[in-house]
């Protein structure tokens, strides 16, 4: 039996990770992250990827997300509050767009 | 949904990958006991009006694709597991997730209590839920 963990509702830490790569590398890419909450999954790829815009509408999340990355000195990601309809209609072309246990 | 996957596509080079994750729609979370070996099935959760969402979600991914934006280039289903050390435990689990949560059917959580106060010495409480990933591929 696995070892006793810190309580969390979500899957461990490389899960979601191994699973979205059977389908594309997020490794070198932009990636567009839509509800990235408090940046929890954000943070498991970001250092990998090339740039990420990452955004939530719930505005405590995303000030949790700026503090872990000021904490973690991640530079390639820029959060925002928001959600995805709140976007120009046409921006800068991403490899990948993300919708994180948010659609 | 169906407008939240089509700003995102506009957003996307063409040959980009859409990924979906949530959780999957009949894949209810479990609850069982497991001491050692031994898994004893206690119930699943309910979400009757979260089970609405996830419908909803999977007809926009169904729909983008029709409409031909899209292709569907793979689903993926996984499950995974929390331990849980006490059955007070697991209300603070539930209130992790993001509302609507999921709840216990009738009768349910008196079945915990149940089969924990009969449970070896060292028994945890699993919770097994599920998650599924559809990759869209841009066209």
């Amino acid at each position: 039996m696995p070892a006793a963990l810190d309580i969390s509702a979500y899957p461990p830490d490389g899960m979601e990770i191994r699973l979205i790569e059977r389908f594309t590398a997020l490794k070198g890419r932009r990636i567009l992250e839509v509800g990235c909450g408090d940046g929890r999954l954000t943070f498991q790829y970001a250092r990998t990827a090339a740039q990420v815009l990452a955004f939530d509408p719930d505005r405590a999340s995303i000030e949790e997300a700026l503090d872990e990355q000021a904490r973690l000195g991640v530079r390639n990601v820029a959060f925002r509050f928001g959600s995805v309809e709140h976007l120009p209609a046409r921006g800068a072309p991403f490899d990948v767009a993300l919708f994180s246990w948010s659609l | 949904m169906v407008h939240a996957l089509r700003r995102a596509g506009r957003y996307l080079r063409r040959g980009g990958m859409l990924i979906s994750i949530r959780p999957h729609r009949t894949w209810r979370p479990a609850i069982a006991i497991v001491a050692g070996r031994r898994r004893l099935p206690v119930t699943t959760l309910l979400n009757p009006t979260f089970e609405v969402n996830l419908e909803a979600a999977d007809l926009a991914l169904k729909r983008v694709v029709d409409e031909g934006s899209f292709a569907l280039a793979g689903v993926r289903a996984a499950r995974f597991r929390s331990y849980l050390d006490r059955p007070s435990q697991v209300r603070t689990y539930l209130e992790l997730i993001n509302p609507p949560r999921p709840r216990f059917p009738r009768g349910g959580r008196a079945r915990l209590d149940a089969v924990w106060d009969s449970a070896p010495r060292g028994a945890r409480i699993a919770v097994t839920e599920s998650l599924i990933v559809n990759a869209l591929r841009r066209r």
